[in-house]
């Protein structure tokens, strides 16, 4: 115990002295919990929704308040007593005792509680409350939309719900049917883009393989220079007027070049640039010595590659490569510009129903951010099992692609990149 | 030209260069390495060593010159490199074993991919390889759990197991430590003495003074001097050989 003291201690002094204030021997005990009591505060202070259990205990209530209160004093306490005696606080200060720093804690864990008691009466419970509201209201003979925000967004989602599930499954759908397909064509790019010209090559592979690189080439400059929403537009349109050259009826075309396959297309092949590229910053970040050894023991450039460097390559390019899917899951919203019923095609559907577009949208948002971070969670565990570190929730780092693609950045950036650096998700 | 015979070079450099650039790293090199010798360059970092061995299995493709193995010339466009390539066995200073497999499947790779050897036969020609370089308790261990002596060493006997006829080392020695060099020369010296064909780029002196039939010295992309290790340590003509090696022998 001393010993960790005396470490923590020698810590406080090489950090500055506001930042040992807050990440040292207070760190949560006395200010993190804090804030956790003012969150308290706030809720209890709330009006009761009237699904609240608490409303039958007042005085419990009342108690569970001022224990807030009463922390928020002695923290308050700790600061003074750190203010006044900065230098000498560690050893005039009764907070830094042993036990009285063993007492904050499992104080500490009490404000919790009932902190989180307060979240679930307060914020569960009011959503509870709001969701029976809004469900009586749909179910009366002439149905009409409650007054307060909550209750506002539960009857939307409610009386929208058939639209909101099938709007979800289209998105679903495009982001994992895209995601997928586009992994495989990007398989194939790829090989395409990374081909040299060796020395035993005729001219005639030598000819494929320039038409292979340049097409590469080509293919990832245009598709990752143009917005996919306008990809979407050239793709729908276009190929509806080559079947407009057919005999086909309008009706008949509609039929088969659906918005929703026209959308799953544009979603794949606008991926299949983006992946090819992250699959060629994999394959380029393993150590050129790994190609020579392969090819020294007489192993052709395509055995080299197939059963040493891409192999390794893919390992580094996991990461990139998950990435796309929640990526996909966002930008699949685009696609309601040629009517793909996605979830957000469903949301300005919903919203032109009932004239509430804040609200609707509102809804759409926790959808979204469901969606993704599930997906990240789950790309998380996927690579887990393949030993490679996940892309960090939260960070905008570009190390999942850094590696070996240089011309990213020569090209103009995807569309929305901004949006796109968002949540955690950031190429 | 393709008939061996003891009288006729497994491998003939003519007029051999080679530029990075504007940096003329080899200036016409001719070069014989004769069935059986065990060849040794030496010289300072920078005056081409490695550009000239990794030339002589095209690693490194020349700008002008031959490069004749076995009577074929691996310089000419449009020659089959990987045929050829397969009895030059190359070790590297950072050793390149393959990450994503066992040492076993280091070595087994090249022959099932390349001489169609059945899995288990390829398996027992590397065990006896593996075996031979005191390795065969590691075949199923993982790259990153040896030391960068048995690294090398599953290096050789990978190479091995191609059943090459010429053999070229690239500083082998250079990335380990003094403690464990002595383990990966001693594999060496075993494999001279069995008659392999051998070029090896080395700062081991005394591996170059025992071990080899010639040692040639090259200084700034051309070879300044050649002869026999007695030769070379004994009695150097060329002043920048002297000043090479007294700065060896100071050590």
């Amino acid at each position: 115990m001393s010993s960790a003291l005396s470490s923590e201690q020698g810590a406080a002094r090489r950090r500055g002295k506001i930042a040992s204030f807050f990440l040292d021997d207070h760190r949560y005990v006395l200010l993190g919990t804090s804030a956790v009591a003012l969150v308290g505060m706030l809720l209890s202070s709330q009006p009761r929704p009237a699904m609240s259990f608490l409303a039958q205990a007042f005085t419990v209530e009342l108690v569970m308040y001022y224990l807030l209160v009463a922390w928020l004093v002695v923290s308050a306490i700790g600061l003074a007593v750190k203010i006044a005696k900065w230098k000498t606080y560690d050893e005039v200060s009764p907070f830094t005792k042993p036990a009285v720093r063993r007492v904050l804690r499992y104080a500490s864990y009490v404000i919790w509680a009932i902190t989180l008691v307060l979240i679930v009466d307060r914020v569960v419970m009011g959503i509870a409350s709001a969701w029976s509201v809004a469900v009586a209201a749909a179910s009366q003979a002439s149905p009409k939309r409650p007054d307060g925000m909550l209750e506002s967004m539960c009857y939307i989602l409610y009386q929208g719900r058939q639209t909101f599930l099938t709007g979800f499954i289209t998105t679903v759908e495009l982001a994992v049917f895209g995601t997928v397909i586009a992994f495989f064509l990007a398989l194939l790019l790829v090989f395409a883009r990374i081909q040299t010209i060796d020395r035993p090559d005729n001219d005639f592979v030598r000819f494929w393989k320039k038409v292979g690189v340049g097409f590469a080439k080509v293919y990832s400059t245009v598709v990752r220079g143009t917005p996919m929403m306008v990809q979407a537009m050239v793709l729908y349109y276009g190929v509806f007027g080559l079947f407009r050259m057919t005999s086909l009826t309008t009706t008949q075309i509609n039929g088969i070049w659906t918005t929703f396959l026209a959308g799953l297309v544009t979603i794949t092949l606008n991926s299949t640039a983006y992946m090819m590229e992250v699959l060629r910053g994999g394959i380029e970040s393993v150590d050129a010595g790994q190609l020579e050894a392969a090819r020294s023991l007489g192993l052709s450039q395509w055995q080299a590659m197939r059963k040493v460097v891409f192999p390794q390559g893919i390992k580094y390019a996991i990461p990139g490569l998950s990435n796309e899917l929640v990526i996909n899951i966002k930008d699949s919203s685009v696609l309601s510009v040629i009517g793909t019923f996605d979830l957000m095609f469903a949301t300005t559907t919903v919203a032109g129903i009932y004239y509430q577009q804040f609200q609707t949208a509102l809804i759409t948002t926790v959808v979204y951010l469901a969606l993704t971070m599930f997906a990240s969670w789950l790309l998380g565990k996927f690579a887990h099992h393949f030993d490679v570190k996940p892309q960090p929730v939260g960070s905008s780092s570009d190390a999942g692609v850094a590696v070996g693609t240089e011309e990213v950045s020569a090209v103009p950036v995807r569309d929305g990149e901004k949006h796109r650096r968002g949540f955690g998700q950031g190429r | 030209m393709t008939t061996k015979n003891a009288t006729e070079p497994m491998v003939r450099i003519e007029g051999l260069r080679k530029s990075f650039g504007s940096l003329e790293v080899l200036r016409d090199i001719n070069l014989d390495v004769m069935p059986g010798q065990v060849v040794t360059i030496i010289g300072a970092s920078g005056s081409g060593k490695s550009t000239l061995l990794r030339c002589i299995n095209l690693l490194e493709t020349p700008d002008a010159g031959h490069v004749w193995f076995h009577g074929s010339d691996l310089a000419a466009e449009h020659v089959d490199v990987n045929s050829l390539r397969e009895k030059i066995g190359m070790v590297f200073q950072g050793f390149n074993l393959f990450n994503n497999m066992n040492v076993l499947d280091n070595c087994t790779l090249a022959p099932v991919t390349l001489k169609k050897m059945g899995k288990s036969e390829a398996e027992q020609v590397a065990m006896k390889h593996l075996d031979a370089v005191g390795l065969a308790d590691f075949a199923r261990a993982s790259v990153s759990n040896l030391s960068g002596g048995q690294k090398q060493r599953v290096a050789i006997a990978r190479a091995l197991c191609m059943n090459p006829d010429l053999m070229l080392f690239d500083e082998p020695t250079s990335a380990l430590d003094p403690e464990i060099v002595g383990e990966v020369l001693e594999v060496m010296r075993g494999l001279a003495r069995d008659g392999m064909t051998m070029v090896v780029v080395t700062h081991e002196m005394q591996f170059a003074k025992t071990v080899s039939d010639r040692v040639v010295f090259m200084d700034k992309g051309v070879i300044a001097e050649e002869g026999t290790p007695a030769e070379i340590f004994g009695s150097p003509k060329h002043p920048r050989t002297r000043e090479f090696l007294a700065r060896y022998l100071e050590d």
